[in-house]
């Protein structure tokens, strides 16, 4: 998507770069979710029934009851894999707090001038718009994904919180009904917006074919330098960076080894490496 | 059993003199907390002068209703109106104990029980009911006021105790849920003790159908609407096989 143009060589050779874009951990954490999201959001919209509350038809409800045997049976399982998800995000997020979790959130939710511009752009792009213009320069993730990043965030949390309430209502007594009552709205629009932003993101991380590189990444971990370069401009020239960084520190270290008397040089200091950042 | 069974309570307050029996009768069934009660017996005083004074008492229950509000309020369909008999019921196990059909029910017939934390009322015994007998308050009654039964089978109680007699239904302009209860007086007598009142939905509900129902649709409508049309776009150009990365 660059419109200064590179060379056919430039374009080789960024493109035998490998560049690592996601932590392992991440990566299963983010399947994990997204298979739960398969799991929860079909059997949720059942619990909703659709004679009321208009959303899904009664046809659904009805299957979905009836595959599942009922809808005590239903409720049942939705709360369960709903709160092993739960768990396991808390868990992941606790745990890796410092390595994962925080060089995440600092690449991800630290939205800067480039990313709005980014975000006025891109999207008329999609629809054949504005195709001369040039995107501002994104860091690991464009203004995009990082609003996407607060969405699934703070979604995550309100749908965590009121389906623990309604999961555990008879622990809440009569006096606090309301916040059982509230619970049930609060979880519905926190899972219609985020699923609103998956259907944006599923379609740009897999459907996709200028980012097909992304959709890889969220397996094998890496993207090439040719996509990094294109797309993640920042991130690309910090990487390169830091991993000239950390040569020249390790170029210096074998050399003073060789000056001492031909040891080998004790492993270096690792320089900022890996996804994620 | 191929027709479907029409149950109703027929009442007759002239024969309640307040004794409760089958207030204690449903509390063994149920055991229902202390505080707490499925059924009642309401009066509103005295009235006429001294030494001319009656008093009427009247049982009351959930109705059953034809046209339930409570289970129009319920989001999950805990509460139901079962099929074959008409039965206004409460699945323990899927109710999460929110209460909004305690607050639709324009007859305050529903609580939250504060030992399990679900919606509770009157079930109409439907297990005793299962089992060939009454309801535990019918049963119980010395009186006879309370009695319950099938409206379309012309054999049973309830047929026969309403036949050729004025029946009056506890509904007003405002609140008609079709409630299945039948009480053999004058409206003058019974009237203040059952009529109903509409209150109004609790600000949750509301916000639910104002505001969530209509923005999670549209929220969800605008961008499967939105990819869909970028990926028609995406299969019209066809990809750049060499210049994708
Ligand atoms: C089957 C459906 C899904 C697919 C194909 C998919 C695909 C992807 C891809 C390709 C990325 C990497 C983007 C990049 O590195 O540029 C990604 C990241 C992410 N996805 Fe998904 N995703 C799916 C479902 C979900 C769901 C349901 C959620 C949340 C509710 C979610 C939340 C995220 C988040 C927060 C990230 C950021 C993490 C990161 O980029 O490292 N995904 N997804
Ligand atoms: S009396 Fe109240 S609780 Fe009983 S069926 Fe009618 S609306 Fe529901
Ligand atoms: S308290 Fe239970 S039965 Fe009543 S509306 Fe809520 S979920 Fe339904």
């Amino acid at each position: 998507m660059s419109h200064e143009k590179l060379t056919l060589e430039e374009r080789e050779a960024l493109r035998q770069q490998t560049l690592v874009k996601h932590y392992t951990a991440n990566i299963l954490t983010h399947w994990f979710n997204a298979f739960s999201w398969l799991l929860l959001l079909p059997t949720g919209f059942a619990i909703l029934l659709g004679k009321a509350y208009p959303f899904v038809p009664q046809a659904w409800n009805d299957l979905v009851r009836n595959v599942f045997g009922g809808l005590a049976p239903l409720i049942k399982w939705h709360a369960i894999w709903g709160q092993i998800w739960l768990f396991v995000l808390v868990f992941n997020v606790l745990f890796g707090f410092r390595k994962y979790f925080i060089p995440f959130a600092a690449t991800r939710m630290w939205m800067d001038k480039d990313d709005w511009r980014w975000l006025m752009i891109r999207p008329l792009q999609m629809f054949g718009l504005m195709k001369d213009k040039p995107l501002p320069p994104q860091d690991a993730y464009n203004g995009g994904q990082k609003l996407y990043s607060y969405l699934v965030l703070i979604g995550t949390f309100f749908i965590g919180v009121t389906g623990m309430i309604m999961t555990y209502s008879e622990l809440i007594p009569t006096s606090l009904q309301w916040l059982i009552q509230w619970s049930m709205p609060i979880h519905f629009i926190a899972v219609g917006g985020v699923f609103a932003g998956v259907i944006i993101h599923v379609y740009m991380g897999a459907i996709m074919p200028e980012e097909r590189q992304a959709f890889f990444s969220m397996f094998s971990g890496k993207v090439n330098g040719l996509y990094a370069y294109l797309h993640h401009r920042k991130w690309y020239e910090r990487k390169m960076a830091e991993q000239a960084a950390w040569e020249d520190h390790y170029q210096r270290q074998l050399t003073a080894a060789e000056a001492a008397g031909g040891e080998s040089p004790a492993a270096p200091e690792p320089a900022p490496t890996g996804g994620d950042r | 059993m191929a027709e479907k069974k029409r149950y109703a309570f027929v009442i007759d307050p002239a024969r309640c003199i307040d004794c409760r029996a089958c207030l204690v009768a449903c509390r063994a069934e149920w055991n229902t907390p202390p505080g707490q009660t499925r059924i009642w017996v309401h009066s509103d005083g005295p009235r006429g002068t001294f030494p001319n004074l009656t008093q009427t008492y009247v049982p009351a229950q959930c109705h059953h209703c034809a046209d339930p509000w409570c289970v129009e309020a319920c989001p999950t369909g805990a509460t139901f109106k079962r099929e074959e008999d008409g039965l206004v019921l409460i699945d323990e196990e899927a109710c999460i104990g929110c209460g909004l059909c305690v607050n639709a029910c324009p007859y305050q017939a529903r609580f939250r029980n504060v030992q399990t934390g679900k919606a509770d009322k009157c079930s109409a015994c439907f297990h005793r009911l299962a089992a060939g007998e009454q309801p535990a308050c019918v049963a119980t009654c010395i009186g006879g006021a309370r009695m319950f039964g099938d409206l379309n089978d012309p054999e049973s109680t309830v047929s026969k105790a309403i036949a050729g007699r004025a029946v009056y239904r506890p509904i007003t302009d405002e609140v008609n849920t079709q409630p299945m209860t039948l009480y053999l007086t004058p409206p003058d007598a019974s009237a203040v003790q059952v009529n109903p009142t509409r209150r109004d939905p609790v600000p949750a509900e509301t916000f639910w159908h104002t505001i969530g129902l209509p923005v999670v649709k549209l929220a969800i409508a605008a961008t499967f609407a939105g990819q869909a049309a970028a990926f028609i776009i995406q299969l019209l150009k066809g990809e750049n096989e060499y210049e994708d990365a």
